[in-house]
């Protein structure tokens, strides 16, 4: 599919955004604006159903981690398809995760 | 030394090494850049990068970031210097507007032979050796991601004559064809080894051919860059600069 579906469920204090399609610089604020209208301590993105995402995804998606974690709450980001987590491997996705996770001001 | 514009492409010859590069960007304007920077009397930088985003914005800051780039060399010229105060600087500016920048720098010191390699973020480059193909393994954040430079440090190499390094953009291994396979690190690697003999310009050419077979004419979302430098004569020698 072109563009992104997304899909939100909930679960004892958090809630579970399901990705699915292509996200991209045109389509980025649709998952971000979802993100921010989430009241929850902990909002968990799937991207199981993800099958690409650019540059403006993956910033987007550390900006909204950097928030929360200011806020004392938590993003996260699961079931990741090998391919996309190579792309996010590359420009140290994770690395940036676990330093924001303790100081969100880095 | 000698540099020479063609279009979306440019043509060095430095110190016993000869680069040439293309870049394509998906729209009329992109977030992509090359450059090669000419230090001192022995020493060349060749440098690829990525801004996220897409069109005029991403090549604004694509411009900030060049410009940047250019001033922290001429600062202090020791490659993770480079990274790490472009990291700070440009940084500043990237995050001003959410986004962030991958970059990998090279530097050739053509009276050593050595390259040296830091990595914020980019896809690794490729060093081609006696007809075998190396992935450079050193790794590092993005600039902007983080107020500091976050790697693994520099990475160095010796470089016989013959030898080549090609750096690319994810636009270039992320290209897709009719189908959603993607052309991939390992058909790189592979149309890479087959070029040892090739001069930098003709290896440039016979990989843009082969991802334009693979593509067969799909236009692609994001832009395409691709570099190679090639070293033409032994450490020490200047050939025909």
């Amino acid at each position: 599919m072109k563009g992104v579906k997304i899909r939100v469920r909930q679960k004892k204090g958090m809630a579970i955004l399901e990705v699915e399609g292509e996200l991209d610089f045109s389509n980025v604020e649709q998952l971000q604006q979802e993100i921010q209208r989430r009241p929850e301590e902990v909002v968990e993105i799937d991207l199981q159903g993800l099958r690409f995402i650019d540059s403006s995804g993956a910033g987007m998606l550390l900006s909204q981690a950097r928030h929360l974690y200011r806020q004392g709450r938590t993003l996260r980001i699961v079931r990741i398809p090998d391919f996309i987590r190579e792309d996010l491997e590359v420009i140290g996705f994770f690395r940036v995760l676990e330093v924001l996770e303790t100081n969100p001001n880095a | 030394m000698r540099e020479v514009t063609t279009g979306n492409g440019k043509i060095l010859r430095a110190y016993g090494l000869e680069g040439s590069g293309y870049s394509l960007p998906a729209e009329q304007v992109g977030g992509d850049f090359f450059e090669f920077i000419f230090c001192d009397e022995r020493t060349v930088f060749a440098a690829i990068g990525d801004v996220m985003g897409k069109g005029f914005h991403a090549a604004r800051l694509m411009e900030i970031i060049r410009h940047m780039l250019r001033e922290c060399i001429r600062i202090n010229p020791h490659p993770l210097e480079v990274v790490r105060r472009l990291n700070k600087v440009g940084g500043y500016e990237l995050r001003k507007y959410g986004a962030f920048a991958t970059l990998c720098l090279l530097g050739y010191d053509g009276t050593a032979g050595r390259l040296t390699c830091v990595n914020a973020g980019h896809h690794p480059p490729l060093l081609l050796s006696d007809g075998k193909v190396k992935v450079a393994r050193g790794r590092g954040v993005a600039l902007g991601l983080l107020e500091d430079y976050l790697g693994s440090g520099v990475e160095e190499f010796f470089l016989a004559a013959g030898d080549a390094v090609v750096l690319y953009t994810d636009g270039l291994v992320e290209a897709c064809g009719p189908g959603e396979q993607r052309y991939g690190q390992e058909r790189l690697k592979e149309i890479v080894r087959l070029q040892y003999g090739a001069d930098a310009d003709r290896m440039k050419q016979n990989i843009l051919s082969d991802l334009e077979t693979f593509t067969r004419g799909f236009s692609q979302k994001d832009d395409v860059t691709l570099v190679v430098m090639k070293v033409t004569g032994k450490a020490g020698e200047r050939g025909e600069d």
